[in-house]
Formats: C-alpha cells, sequence, structure tokens
C-alpha cells in the first residue's frame, strides 16, 4: 500500500529515505535566529500603538532533516505562534529563518509558492482545521491543482494513495469532514499535508484534542511518514510525556523565550532550568504510588504584554528562593506575587540571563543565573 | 464496616431521538465512602458524564430520562425525590465543578453576588454573613486579597483563577459529596498541578469525598482512591487504584495504560488500541469492545471455525470469538476485590458477580513542595540541578 503512494507521491525527491539516514550531516534543513513576533496593543479613537505583545521574543533553534525538534510551554509562551511566524502565516516582526540555507524571510511571489510546498502544517483541532463544504477529495486535492501538480484521473489517484497512506479507504474521498471522528479528520489533515510532498511540518498540537486511545495511533502515523520520508517537524504541545518520546531534540519556551533546549533523553533526565523541573514535577505519573516530589509552582504565566524584569521566571522561581535563603540580604529582595511575599535574588529581578552551556551533554543549553 | 454515602445501583439512562433511543449508561454501579475520592474514567462518549449529571438528576428530561436503578445518598433515593427536595440536595449536600469554569459561572454577575446567592439560598444567613462566608471560601481556594475580588466578573480572571473561584462556590455550603467533572483537562501542568493539591487539601480538611471524572490516567493513579473505568455505556473494571494499575484485567485497561507514553520510558513505538470508540448510536452486540479487542484476536487466531466470527473493525476485519460478538460480559469478581467484565479474564466464568463495594484508601499520596513563599534553608527543591 504504502509503495503505491510513494511511487505516485514522490515525484521529487526519490531519495527521502536516504535523506532520514544521514542525521546532523551538512545544513541544517531551517536555521532560525533571533525571531521575534510582537503585536502591538492599540488604544484610544487614533489606535495610537500604546505597547506591544512580545508573543515570541528572540527565539532561535535549528532543524536538521529528517529529525524533530519538540516545542514545549504553558498556554501564553509563544509556542503556537514561534510555528507560525516560521511559516509566515503570521509576519514576522524580526530575525531570520534560512530554509536550505537560503534566507525564506525574503522570497516573494512565484519563489514564495514554490518553497512554501516543502513547508506544511497540521493543526490542533481537525474540526475547524478542514472546510465543511468540501469533499475529502477536494481538500486533499486542492493543493496539487493549485501548484499544478496534478488534475482530473491523476489528481484522484494521488488522493486515494494520499488516504490509504494516512489508514484511510480511498472511497472516503466523496464523503465530507463530519461524517468522520475526531481521529479520522487528523489524518485528512496529515493527508492533506502530505499531498505535496514537504520535508518540513509544523506539527501544532496535533494529538492533543484527540482520545487517549486514538492520540498513539496518530503519532505513530506521523513517526512513520518521518522514516519513510525524511520529514523534518517542529512539534509543538503541551504535553510532555508525548514530546519526549516524539522528539529528538527539546526545547522549553517560557514567555516568549527559550530556557532551556537539550536532546531529548538528557533534557528529561537532567533538566537545568528550574522551569524545566517544575514542569516535569507536575506532570502526574500514571502510577499509583507516586516516586517524585511535586513542586507546586505559585501564580500563573504573566501577560506578554508586560512582562517582569530580569528573568522572567522569578516571581515563581523556587530555585532563586533557595539561593536567596542561603544569601546576605544585601544581594536579596524581597517581592509580592500571587498574594504570596517571598525572598528572591536581586540578580534574578534585574538582569535577564542569556541562554547559555551548561553542565551535562553537548549542546545542553539552559538560561538561569543559578545553575551550573 | 461503614456505610457508603453513595450507593449507585444499577443505573440506566437513555436518550430518545430520531434514530432511536439511545443509551449511553447501562446498569452502572459503585459506591463512594466518606472522605474517599473515587475515579470513573474513560474515553469521550462512554458515559461518565451523563451518570455524574443523573446523580444530580441533571440531564434535560426529554429527551433523556432516567430507565431504571438507583442512586442511595446518605440511605435516600435521589431519583425519587421531590424536585424541591432535589434542589437542597444540589450545592448544598453534593455539588459538581466543570472542566469550563465558565459553564458555571454567570458572565454579567459579580462573583460574589455568585457565591452570595448560592450561600443564602442553602444556609439561610443574612446578606453580610453570607458575604463573610464568601470571602472566606475565596480565602481557602487560595485567592489573594478575596475582598476585592469578590466585586470582579468572571472576564476579569484567569482560567486557573476561574477554576478556583468555581471550587470556592461549590465548597461555600461544604458539600459531602464533590463531583469533579474533568477538573483540570483545560488547564496547563503547573495549573493543574495547583488545583489537584487544593483539592487534596481541602479534601483532608473537610473529609469530603470525590467523585472524579476524567480520562487522564496520571490524574487518576495519582489521586484516587478506587478507580471504575467505563467504556461505551458499561462499568468494566474496578479495583482499587493499586491493583488497577498494578494488573489491569480488562483488555482495554490494558491496551489505555500501554498506548499513553511515559515520561523517563524509552519505548521505540507506543502500542495502540486499533479502531475508534464507537458513538452511543451504533454500540456494536455482545462485548462492545470485541471489534477493537487485542485479546480475542489473539484467541480466536488458533480456534476452530465454529468458536470464531469474523468482524469488520475500523478499516479492517478481524477474527474474534464468537463468544465475545455474541453475550456482553458482566463485571465478575476475577480476582478478590477486582471485577472485569471480559469472558477472558482469568476465572471469569467461575468468578462470583458480587456488587462492587472498596472502602479503600490509597497507600502513597505525592509528597509536594509548595514553593509560593521562601523557602526555608535545607528544603530539597533544587538539589539535582545546583548540585
Amino acid at each position: 500500500m504504502s509503495d503505491g503512494v510513494s511511487g505516485v507521491v514522490a515525484y521529487e525527491r526519490p531519495a527521502a529515505g536516504a535523506m532520514a539516514s544521514a542525521p546532523d550531516a551538512g545544513t541544517p534543513l531551517l536555521e532560525v535566529r533571533d525571531l521575534t513576533t510582537w503585536f502591538p496593543i492599540r488604544r484610544g479613537i487614533l489606535s495610537r500603538t500604546a505597547g506591544f505583545v512580545k508573543a515570541v521574543d528572540g527565539v532561535s533553534f535549528d532543524i536538521q532533516p529528517g529529525k524533530t525538534l519538540g516545542l514545549v510551554g504553558e498556554s501564553g509562551c509563544g509556542k503556537t505562534t514561534v510555528g507560525r511566524t516560521i511559516l509566515r502565516l503570521i509576519p514576522p516582526t524580526g530575525g531570520s529563518v534560512r530554509y536550505k540555507g537560503e534566507d525564506f524571510f525574503a522570497f516573494q511571489g512565484r519563489q514564495l509558492r514554490q518553497i512554501r510546498r516543502q513547508m506544511q502544517i497540521v493543526f490542533q483541532d481537525p474540526v475547524s482545521s478542514l472546510n465543511p463544504r468540501m469533499t475529502v477529495g477536494n481538500i486533499i486535492g486542492e493543493p496539487l491543482e493549485v501548484h499544478g501538480i496534478a488534475r482530473g484521473t491523476a489528481k484522484n489517484e494521488m488522493v486515494g494513495a494520499l488516504l490509504a497512506r494516512v489508514g484511510l479507504d480511498p472511497s472516503y474521498a466523496s464523503r465530507y469532514p463530519h461524517e468522520f471522528s475526531g481521529g479520522q479528520r487528523q489524518r485528512i489533515g496529515i493527508a492533506r499535508a502530505l499531498a505535496l510532498s514537504p520535508d518540513f511540518i509544523v506539527c501544532d498540537e496535533p494529538v492533543s484534542a484527540l482520545d487517549v486511545s486514538i492520540q498513539s495511533q496518530i503519532l505513530n502515523l506521523l513517526d512513520d511518514l518521518q522514516k519513510e520520508r525524511g520529514i523534518a517537524y517542529l512539534f509543538i504541545a503541551h504535553n510532555l510525556a508525548v514530546v519526549e518520546h516524539f522528539s529528538d531534540e527539546v526545547a522549553v519556551m517560557y514567555l516568549g523565550r527559550i530556557v532551556e533546549k537539550a536532546a531529548a533523553r538528557e533534557l528529561y533526565r537532567n533538566p537545568k532550568h528550574p522551569y524545566t523541573v517544575a514542569l516535569l514535577s507536575a506532570v502526574p505519573e500514571p502510577n499509583p504510588r507516586p516516586k517524585k516530589r511535586r513542586i507546586v509552582l505559585p501564580g500563573e504565566v504573566p501577560s506578554p504584554s508586560n512582562p517582569p524584569t530580569g528573568c522572567a521566571f522569578h516571581p515563581r522561581c523556587p530555585l532563586t528562593r533557595q539561593k536567596a535563603a542561603e544569601s546576605s540580604d544585601a544581594d536579596t529582595i524581597q517581592i509580592q506575587t500571587a498574594g504570596h511575599v517571598a525572598r528572591v535574588m536581586c540578580k534574578c529581578v534585574q538582569e535577564s540571563p542569556p541562554l547559555e552551556t551548561k553542565q551535562g551533554a553537548p549542546g545542553h543549553v539552559a538560561a538561569c543565573w543559578f545553575t551550573q | 464496616m461503614p456505610l457508603p454515602l453513595l450507593q449507585v445501583s444499577n443505573l440506566n439512562v437513555g436518550f430518545e431521538t430520531n434514530r432511536g433511543l439511545l443509551r449511553p449508561v447501562r446498569d452502572v454501579s459503585f459506591s463512594i465512602y466518606p472522605g474517599q475520592t473515587v475515579a470513573l474514567v474513560g474515553e469521550s462518549g462512554c458515559g461518565k458524564s451523563v451518570t455524574s449529571l443523573s446523580i444530580l438528576r441533571l440531564i434535560p428530561e426529554p429527551p433523556g430520562k432516567v430507565l431504571g436503578g438507583q442512586v442511595l445518598f446518605e440511605g435516600r433515593d435521589l431519583l425519587k425525590l421531590h424536585e424541591r427536595d432535589m434542589r437542597s440536595v444540589r450545592g448544598k449536600d453534593i455539588a459538581m465543578i466543570f472542566q469550563e469554569p465558565m459553564t458555571s459561572l454567570n458572565p454579567v454577575y459579580t462573583i460574589g453576588d455568585q457565591i452570595v446567592e448560592a450561600v443564602t439560598l442553602h444556609q439561610g444567613v443574612s446578606q453580610d454573613q453570607a458575604y463573610r462566608i464568601a470571602e472566606e471560601a475565596l480565602h481557602d481556594v487560595g485567592i489573594a486579597d478575596p475582598h476585592r475580588r469578590l466585586s470582579e466578573y468572571p472576564h476579569q480572571m484567569s482560567g486557573g483563577m476561574r477554576q478556583r473561584v468555581m471550587i470556592a462556590m461549590a465548597l461555600s455550603c461544604r458539600p459531602k459529596l464533590l463531583i469533579a467533572d474533568e477538573p483540570t483537562t483545560a488547564l496547563d501542568v503547573t495549573i493543574q498541578a495547583q488545583i489537584l493539591e487544593l483539592l487534596r487539601k481541602l479534601q483532608r480538611d473537610r473529609g469530603m469525598s470525590i467523585l472524579l471524572i476524567t480520562h487522564d490516567l496520571g490524574v487518576v493513579a495519582e489521586n484516587a482512591d478506587v478507580v471504575n473505568v467505563m467504556y461505551a455505556s458499561r462499568i468494566v473494571e474496578v479495583a482499587t487504584v493499586e491493583d488497577l494499575f498494578d494488573k489491569p484485567q480488562h483488555p482495554y485497561t490494558e491496551g489505555l495504560f500501554r498506548s499513553v507514553p511515559k515520561l523517563g520510558h524509552e519505548a521505540e513505538r507506543l502500542l495502540t488500541i486499533s479502531g475508534t470508540v464507537p458513538n452511543p448510536a451504533k454500540f456494536p452486540a455482545g462485548c462492545k469492545f470485541h471489534p477493537r479487542c487485542p485479546r480475542t484476536r489473539e484467541l480466536a487466531g488458533p480456534r476452530g471455525a465454529e468458536e470464531v466470527v469474523t468482524v469488520r473493525a475500523a478499516e479492517e476485519t478481524a477474527k474474534v470469538m464468537k463468544v465475545c460478538a455474541q453475550d456482553e460480559p458482566l463485571l465478575h469478581e476475577v480476582q478478590s476485590q477486582h471485577w472485569a467484565a471480559c469472558h477472558f479474564a482469568e476465572n471469569y466464568p467461575k468468578a462470583p458477580t458480587t456488587v462492587p463495594q472498596l472502602d479503600h484508601r490509597r497507600q502513597v499520596i505525592a509528597e509536594v513542595i509548595d514553593a509560593s513563599g521562601d523557602i526555608p534553608l535545607g528544603t530539597p527543591v533544587m538539589q539535582e540541578i545546583i548540585e
């Protein structure tokens, strides 16, 4: 079944398998540097710009061909905006994205359309991301027509092959989205993303709207497609266990910035940033005799329109509180947060820590003044 | 032996639709003892929410209808109560919180007005006293500056804060039973941890019972004393939280456990349950899990033609045991204090069909470190990252 598909669809990249087996070699597929996305806050009758919501504020990472970068964080941390800005679905405020070494943000017109074929997205909500008035065949076939790849019978054959590849019966092409369950709709969304043989897909919370027993089916499908076609993923999710399972490398975001990044196993075994430690400790384990200590952070993620000074995490940070307990009064300051009073380190309130290499596996970076 | 606070027996609920009578809840029985947390776990459409709404008689009638059964709360059958008496049970003896706090908060009234309304209705106190009780309720759920918050509207608060307000409102009349329907599903992990810890603390302080409805196995494992697993309108497995996770007996429970990625576990590939959760309008005959069940397929493999049938399931056909496709299994006590509804659970044919009753409390409660205020010297919070 899958052989038939790659025969039809892999019209321009027959060597997809070869790419998957050559990781880390040569240039990254995607190089994101200092990406910023600010949304203006407008006030008054003249819509004067009164400030900015710094949804993404200086994010950098690479994605290698055929590999997965997981992006985790709580709601409002900017992870979705990163995914959409990279694809230019939201205009960037600053920074650059290089795709196969070329400046993607500089592309215009025909050239942009050409390159967009290679970069696709799968959305969280399989209901709102499929047009209810189009048949499944038209939803999946439209990109093939728009990009002039196939029409008529050839298109229908390709649609059938794509449906078969994502585990649906090719005869479903004539049905409408409402006739399908959530898991099946997500498969349709994946088939649409695959239609143009992309080598990069942004997966924005692809399984969080699905039932537990369906999630693993979709994750396995995405995994198989990556192995088969050498697709690179930016995998955005808030479920840490899913991200660990699915990613080669993981970046943790907090309030528009990456606070820690490392190889997936390294990050989970040896977290360096206090936010990552607290986040991992907060995930309930499916174990009736929980072993880990749960750190309950105070308060909530602050608003990105008015972020805290210094390290944005300091109002909730257990580490700076612990350091403050050991330090002289001159180095500490009392703050009020979420209805509590706490003593924290002055440095954390005054200066923003850089993302720098920490002890541990190579490439393990974290932004914290007090971790080694 | 103490009596259960709530005992649900053979609850059956139907919905009249133009496709005929749907039965999202069938023969559901479980009990909750004072101070206990009992979980009802299952995926969408399994009937767990309809069950909880039926306890409070909140299903819309028509089209909904309780077809039979008993809901004994402190010895009284709630299904037989007069609507007027039922109103004094709702909110006072039994309170409910939901996944989405805006379903129970009115956007055009202040938080204070809404809590005070519930308090004056159930406790017959003066307006002033009611405001004091409301303020205390907000304080108890960890809301800073409760006096100011009373005059705010729901939209002025974040999701986690609204969840706390809803809990404060539900608990303002000191209910004996709290029904929590997916209380943390819409929340971020760090806020989820706050809310679950809050519920544990309130339960400890007040000896309240909780019916926890969720699909999250982690939340169940860390909070429940006793677990009921629901699939397609029926409870298919009942056990203490320890027994259920140590040795699940029903293939659906087993499948759920295996298909969830676990932190720190390396698995090349997730095991899956094939197919999808069935729609109540199209429940299969026999055991409702048979079209997806790996156990019956494995058993059917070497058996002769008279014992097996071929069924069409999802995108494939599969050979399954005839008995699974024809007879619906009931809950049997397949091990001591452990019930499962599967023809091929160990001992199933010989096991007794006792009514599940488990007055059990979990053995281990997760250790929690509160990082809100100062952290005293020597607290092992962040040892691993500073060495």
